[in-house]
């Protein structure tokens, strides 16, 4: 057996369960470390090893100040690899690149605290670096990551499944939520999640991104078919693809603009506190 | 083969009798409607339900099925040696009750793709090992249904057992030696007299007109009807509408095609290949290295699925591949539906069905 | 014997385990020897267990795997004439499989299945006269046509060899080439598509090649193996040169899983290109709309 390749996990904003996945996956399948070396991983180890060739990315890219990280990593490993839907499309951070950044910052820190907390426009960690491969998904399938392990350990180039959930659904005959009216975006994402969330009832929500042949325009008229207003269709599809839709400019399938709308009102919420008082 | 027949209520106890010794398997009620799926107790089994949503046809092909497993294991000098093991059903014998007339023909049509050309033992293992019991269509299942117009209303000649509800009783016909046998150890069957083959005549007569036509041509049809409709705008209209989720031909009865994944262990050495249910309605189905792609728009992959069903099966192994069960329409989220695509294309190429 | 008659007897397939058989289960062939070809194909020599000799026709193909990595169909490029205890592939690293292909040694074990697909009738070809029109990669199937009638040079008429390459970096089989064209029993031209500064020949699509033939269309057979566009325009020369589509042959490229009529993926309107085909008449060609 030759040399195990020596790896190292990165996290940028993210929620870090994607790494929690995987240390999950170390549980079960503790022969991982077997094939490879783990030589930094701050959510499993103290030790910290620079020397790496592989490096697996969580999180996506929220300030200009991290972009320099995202090249040192890069120059070091031979392979990048973007580790769940905040690396690999922005994720959910990019929600808010909706809004004009500093509406956004003045709205989670404060007047008083905006300026102490840096941020841009979310995106994926390819907007920064060239990613080798990517294992989509709000968290990563711990299977796919295996594979993929496995497929660069044999030399091969990992691909993406590039049909539906609808495929993986049907093949464990689970009920169609869309046609028992549950909105579900199964027919517009991409498989490999071996459809997690419809087998449990819940309609997807297309964290691992879009199929390149995606139907948005029956995709949509599916969901109104559910009684869903336009302005809901496009707030599901841009829940986890708002940078991909920004970057698709007019072509974008929403019936809204997903570039920043500075005057748009932020949406209220009891969990961040825009009027707080200012810090003294 | 003869006619039994044994009381309705006599079910349960045939069931619980072939319990113990055979995996009995059989249409269950689900949170939403029905699945085939392993029956524990008798009463778990109903025989009259609406369309499943996969056909039985995963007992025979299942959705992942291990072809052979290998290793590559080093010797003593660190030279790795391959070696392959194919591994043929492990199924127990199994019962399967409840197929309704469209799913025996599709099983019907399963048994000739694969014991035509060569022979695959990886299907007939599990098809030897597996009881098919019929139970008669007296009334429609679904209205997406349109067996009447695909002749797939009776049974075809697969089954084993075939259980016709005649009031009181089951009307069992033996298709088959093991068939009979397996009727005559597990119940208290009693041979069918004149009086009640009369009255199986009867009922099955008076079923008829309990099932509409949805075709406006008949099935024979279907095969011309598609060499005319080709090139027919229709299919750049489906094309549109189509998903590309594969969904149609996963859930069809007559549907047998397969990727072919090899799967390694976690020390990389041994592994697996098996067959996992693959559709000609995925973008890659027809892609090879290099990048060519025969069926590069989803038209062409719609127009496929649909010549497939009613011309291109029919010319290799002599049945239509539609069986009209309706699971594709049920599956559909578009409304793409084998009659009306048939029907669609007989109107844009002004076709009259004639008498 | 009907050109469409095709035997389901393969040598090494199916293969007896236990009592059963599977057509899916490879033999264990080993192998034997790597030649680099060209910046892209690599030719591989394999040997079945116990040297077995394949026993193919020329067009036909094997399922090449490597378990764990997947298999694909690889045609065959030795002709029966050619093949002992061993046989040979030229493979092109196009993908997935084949670039794991392109690292094997010597000594390596692979599966071989096969070999699959109606190949060329041979024995209707004899007596005639013989013009093959090979694009690219598709010189490595024809290779296994044309050395099966130079070995038995006596049973055809004239052998007529039209080669044509994008560039004369992708040229396959140089030496044997220049060996061709020492004889005087075949006539051969090579054209590329674009020079470069060392080519002298001939530069041009491979249809500005036949112009240069005359041929004789009562008594000759076309036989060309390319990419799906070549055909098209390939059929229309050799349709003005007087050949009718019963006299084309071509070989089509599909996508396979299984080799054995099963899987669905080769399929062309409703024949199984791994079972009916890859070789097919043009006559059979245009019947199907899905073919070119």
């Amino acid at each position: 057996m030759p040399a195990k390749p020596k790896v190292a996990f990165f996290d940028f904003t993210s929620c870090e369960g994607c790494q929690l996945t995987i240390v999950d996956l170390l549980q079960t399948h503790l022969g991982l470390v077997n094939l490879v070396e783990i030589v930094q991983f701050r959510e499993a180890m103290t030790e910290k090893g620079e020397d790496y060739a592989i490096a697996f990315i969580e999180g996506s890219c929220t300030r200009k100040s991290d972009e320099d990280r995202l090249r040192k990593i890069r120059e070091q490993a031979a392979v990048v690899v973007a580790l769940g839907a905040c690396a690999h499309l922005g994720g959910v951070n990019a929600m808010k690149n909706r809004w004009a950044i500093e509406n956004v910052q003045t709205y989670v820190y404060g007047e008083d605290g905006k300026a102490m907390y840096e941020s841009y426009e979310a995106r994926p960690i390819s907007a920064v670096i060239q990613v080798d491969a990517a294992i989509p998904g709000c968290p990563i399938d711990r299977f796919e990551f295996l594979h993929l392990v496995q497929k660069m350990l044999q030399g091969r180039a990992p691909k993406l499944p590039d049909y539906p959930l609808c495929v993986e659904c049907k093949l464990k005959e689970n009920a169609c939520l869309n046609k028992l009216g549950k909105p579900c975006l199964g027919p517009i994402t991409r498989a490999g999640c071996n459809a997690i969330c419809p087998t449990y009832g819940d309609g997807c929500e297309g964290c691992r991104g879009w199929i390149p042949e995606a139907n948005f325009d029956e995709m949509r008229e599916i969901l109104r078919g559910h009684g869903l207003s336009d302005a809901d269709i496009d707030a599901r599809f841009t829940m986890f693809n708002h940078y991909q839709m920004q970057h698709m400019g007019d072509d974008a399938p929403v019936t809204t603009t997903v570039s920043p709308v500075k005057d748009e009102p932020l949406p209220t919420s009891t969990f961040a506190a825009p009027q707080e008082e200012p810090v003294r | 083969m003869s006619l039994y027949m044994f009381p309705k209520e006599k079910l349960a106890a045939f069931v619980e009798a072939l319990l113990p010794n055979y995996r009995v398997v059989g249409p269950v009620q689900t949170e939403y409607g029905y699945a085939f799926d392993d029956i524990a107790s008798p009463e778990q089994l109903q025989l009259d339900y609406t369309t499943t949503v996969l056909p039985p046809k995963k007992y025979f092909l299942p959705q992942r099925e291990v072809l052979f497993n290998f290793s590559n294991e080093a010797d003593d000098q660190g030279q790795p040696h391959l070696d392959v093991r194919p591994v043929y059903a492990d199924v127990e014998p199994t019962v399967i009750f409840g197929v309704h007339t469209c799913d025996m023909n599709g099983i019907m049509l399963y048994d000739k793709v694969f014991a035509e050309g060569y022979k695959d033992e990886h299907y007939a293992a599990r098809r030897e090992q597996t009881y098919v019991i019929g139970i008669e269509c007296l009334r429609p299942c679904d209205s997406a249904a349109f067996c009447k117009d695909m002749g797939t209303l009776t049974a075809p000649p697969v089954y084993d057992l075939h259980m016709t509800d005649v009031g009181d009783y089951y009307m069992v016909d033996a298709g088959t030696g093991r068939g009979e046998q397996l009727l005559l150890d597990h119940v208290p069957a009693t041979m069918a007299r004149k009086e009640d083959i009369q009255q199986l005549g009867h009922v099955l007569s008076a079923k008829w007109p309990n099932f509409r036509m949805r075709l406006k041509m008949s099935k024979d049809q279907t095969p011309s009807l598609l060499t005319l409709g080709y090139r027919a705008k229709l299919w750049e209209e489906l094309g549109e509408k189509c998903l590309a989720c594969g969904s149609c031909t996963n859930v069809c009865p007559t549907c047998f095609c397969f990727d072919v994944q090899d799967e390694l262990d976690i020390t990389m050495e041994n592994g697996a290949r098996a067959r996992i249910w693959d559709s000609c309605q995925l973008r890659e189905f027809a892609l090879v290295a290099g990048g060519h792609n025969f069926r590069e728009t989803k038209a062409s992959r719609v127009r496929h699925r649909v010549m497939r069903k009613g011309k291109y099966i029919k010319q290799v192994h002599g049945l239509l591949g539609c069986t009209g069960c309706g699971r594709c329409e049920r599956a559909c989220l578009v409304d793409i539906t084998i009659p009306g695509t048939l029907n669609a294309l007989s109107d844009e190429m002004q076709l009259e069905p004639g008498d | 014997m009907s050109v469409l008659d095709h035997s389901l007897t393969t040598t090494t397939t199916p293969r007896a385990y236990n009592g059963h058989t599977s057509i899916y289960l490879p033999a264990i062939a080993t192998i034997e020897d790597v030649q680099d070809e060209t910046r892209l194909e690599k030719i591989f020599t394999v040997r079945l267990p116990d040297g077995q000799n394949l026993g193919h026709v020329p067009g036909q193909f094997v399922m090449f795997s490597i378990p764990g990595v997947g298999e694909a169909p690889i045609s065959i490029m030795s002709s029966p004439s050619r093949t002992g205890e061993t046989f040979k592939l030229c493979i092109r690293n196009a993908g997935d499989l084949t670039s794991i292909i392109h690292t094997l040694k010597p000594g390596a074990e692979i599966g071989i299945r096969g070999p699959f697909g109606r190949g060329f009738p041979v024995d209707v070809f004899k007596g005639k006269d013989m013009l093959i029109a090979p694009g690219g990669l598709g010189l490595a199937p024809a290779r296994s046509l044309i050395d099966e009638i130079i070995d038995n040079r006596d049973d055809f008429g004239r052998l007529i060899i039209l080669y044509g390459c994008r560039n004369p970096q992708e040229i396959l089989f140089r030496d044997t080439i220049q060996e061709w064209e020492k004889r005087d029993d075949i006539e051969l031209m090579v054209t590329v598509d674009r020079g470069d500064e060392n080519w002298t020949g001939h530069v041009g699509v491979i249809t500005t090649l036949f112009e240069h033939v005359d041929i004789n269309p009562y008594n000759t057979i076309a036989v060309t193996v390319g990419p799906p566009i070549m055909y098209r325009f390939v059929t229309v020369e050799l349709l003005g040169k007087g050949l009718t589509p019963e006299q084309i042959w071509m070989s089509f490229e599909r996508r396979m899983k299984c080799g054995v009529g099963k899987c669905g993926h080769c399929q062309v309107n409703h024949r199984y290109s791994c079972q009916d085909g890859p070789s097919w008449t043009y006559a059979e060609a245009l019947a199907f709309e899905e073919a070119l």
